[in-house]
């Protein structure tokens, strides 16, 4: 009987920790949605947590954002969707190429391992030490202020991720599949092309969502790199600070328009993303 | 397996090359820079080693590169603590663990620019998010969270953590899902004592997961710019001013490109120094 009880009392408290977890994960977001459903002098004067019982909600902010700044925003929403999906399209399909190359043949003399390693070295790269000259280079290409420029950026800062993950998923696929098909007559390119390919479909597509989130989210570049008419959303976002301080209605809405596109993406792929993040050290 | 040598060579070599022109390049031209007194707007000369003693008689290099090195000692400590408990705490036959696996991933996809941001509001003395709980818990001094040196640290050290505790947690919950179920039922018959079973199975079952992700949590921590820059500019003072913001200082406003790229290559070095630790761990996970 007493044991029972301690069993209950467990459980009861296993749950109260995991209910607390989970409303300390999202708080910030219900402060982002709270904020943005208050007026301006609301904010500044009257610090609440409660719609209704505390303040009226509004969509006053959401309105001012998407009708009189819509054009601004709208624009450098498509600004980062053109950026992170051409840098996407680039590290996805460059790292899967390499991923399969790493993952099937052997290099000798540079082997596998210090190709694979040198790859995952770039994250090691601190951004702050090559954002000047490629702020030069870029300058002196006349690219200031395109997209090309962040492609470029954020393909090179993502591929580690898209060469690691596709290498560790063809690791998975058993060679057998693609030995047999050369039985068959088929050549190395067709074996990749339609057998490995489509089976690690799920990987190239994990690979995607976490290069797509980096470049979305990428800020440094972007400040440097651009002056207006490629300017992404995080670009936008750091608009926010004002010369009478920081405007703490749009911090909220844009925050959660920027959120939108990387989360949903990434809870399609969720089961790959533990991988993806762990450049396939730790199977999700 | 058969080597066709060219065609290895077209898989690999597209991305070797990709990399290589985007990086080498700007790497060589920083070390050059770093030789060099080059400011914009005026003649660049060549300085030889100045940059870099420049660096070491600088107290605010010494400054950024303590607030660095605090804030990732707190930040990785606490995110792998916290995500190690949270992936205990859920990892058990649960109903809707799929549920709050989702939310926890979350946090991991907030542009760290934009929770800079709200960092700010949530902290902030009058009408933050975090004073007004304090408030309405009977609190009457509410810290000002931005005006002292290390609260203000703290208050990037949490933002930082909320954002990584996930990652950590997802990370370790994985590796805890992967180890063997059967090791738990003969360990069962020896002791019914869980802190035993953490201490003798599970923890060093889960070592080499531990590692990755601490070294993983290290590579983003040193680099941290954006929070800080959002959050607090850097202040009170240069309370808040990491390594990474220094350089962005140096370089990109007040423009003395030439002692910015020295700055950039001291943390390079201190990079590849921690890098060069950890390496031959590193090499047996990504066998």
């Amino acid at each position: 009987m007493t044991k029972s009880y301690q069993k209950l009392g467990k459980s009861i408290l296993l749950w109260v920790l995991i209910i607390i977890a989970t409303a300390w994960a999202f708080f910030p977001f219900y402060w982002a949605i709270v904020t943005s459903l208050k007026e301006p002098n609301v904010i500044l004067t009257k610090p609440s947590l409660v719609p209704f019982w505390q303040f009226n909600p509004t969509l006053y902010n959401w309105q001012l954002e998407l009708t009189t700044r819509g054009r601004e925003i709208g624009r450098a929403l498509g600004n980062s969707v053109i950026i992170a999906v051409g840098a996407t399209i680039i590290a996805t399909t460059l790292g899967t190429l390499a991923g399969y190359g790493l993952a099937r043949f052997r290099f000798y003399g540079w082997g596998n391992k210090d190709i694979t390693m040198w790859f995952l070295s770039q994250r090691f790269l601190p951004p702050m030490v090559t954002v000047i000259p490629f702020f030069l280079v870029i300058q002196t290409l006349n690219l200031l202020d395109t997209h090309l420029a962040l492609i470029l950026v954020n393909a090179t800062f993502t591929m580690p991720f898209a060469v690691l993950l596709m290498r560790d998923a063809f690791k998975e696929l058993p060679p057998e599949l693609e030995e047999s098909a050369w039985v068959d007559g088929a050549s190395r390119w067709q074996s990749f092309r339609h057998i490995s390919l489509p089976l690690a479909a799920p990987a190239i597509a994990a690979t995607a969502v976490i290069c797509f989130a980096f470049s979305w989210n990428e800020f440094l570049f972007a400040l440097i790199l651009t002056l207006k008419d490629a300017q992404p959303i995080t670009v936008i976002i750091a608009g926010v600070e004002h010369t009478q301080g920081i405007q703490f209605w749009f911090v909220a809405t844009r925050l959660l328009l920027a959120i939108l596109p990387p989360a949903l993406l990434a809870l399609l792929v969720q089961r790959y993303i533990v991988r993806g993040l762990t450049f396939g050290a730790v199977k999700g | 397996m058969q080597e066709r040598s060219r065609l290895k060579w077209l898989f690999v070599g597209p991305g070797i090359l990709w990399v290589l022109a985007f990086t080498i390049f700007p790497l060589l031209y920083s070390l050059r820079l770093s030789f060099y007194n080059a400011r914009m707007g005026r003649p660049v000369t060549f300085a030889g080693l100045d940059n870099y003693r420049r660096a070491f008689n600088d107290y605010r290099f010494w400054d950024a590169l303590e607030v660095t090195l605090i804030f990732v000692v707190a930040s990785v400590t606490l995110t792998v603590l916290l995500g190690l408990g949270l992936a205990l705490l859920f990892h058990r036959p649960m109903r809707g663990q799929r549920f709050f696996r989702s939310i926890f991933l979350l946090p991991l996809f907030v542009a760290p620019i934009a929770l800079g941001y709200l960092g700010l509001t949530i902290f902030h003395e009058q009408v933050g998010a975090v004073n007004t709980v304090l408030r309405a818990m009977g609190m009457v001094n509410l810290p000002a969270w931005f005006s002292d040196v290390w609260l203000a640290r703290l208050a990037i050290v949490l933002v930082d953590v909320w954002q990584w505790t996930p990652f950590c947690f997802l990370v370790l919950l994985a590796g805890l899902q992967a180890l063997p179920e059967e090791i738990y039922e003969a360990a069962a018959l020896d002791t019914d004592s869980g802190w035993d079973t953490f201490r003798f199975i599970t923890f060093p079952l889960l070592l080499p997961v531990l590692f990755t992700v601490t070294i993983l949590r290290l590579v983003e921590a040193f680099k941290v710019l954006d929070i800080p820059f959002s959050m607090t500019s850097g202040g009170p003072g240069a309370a808040t001013q990491t390594y990474s913001f220094y350089i962005y200082l140096v370089g990109l406003r007040n423009f003395n490109q030439g002692y910015a790229s020295a700055l950039a290559y001291i943390l390079l070095i201190l990079m590849v120094i921690i890098a060069f630790f950890f390496f031959n761990r590193l090499r047996e996970i990504y066998d």
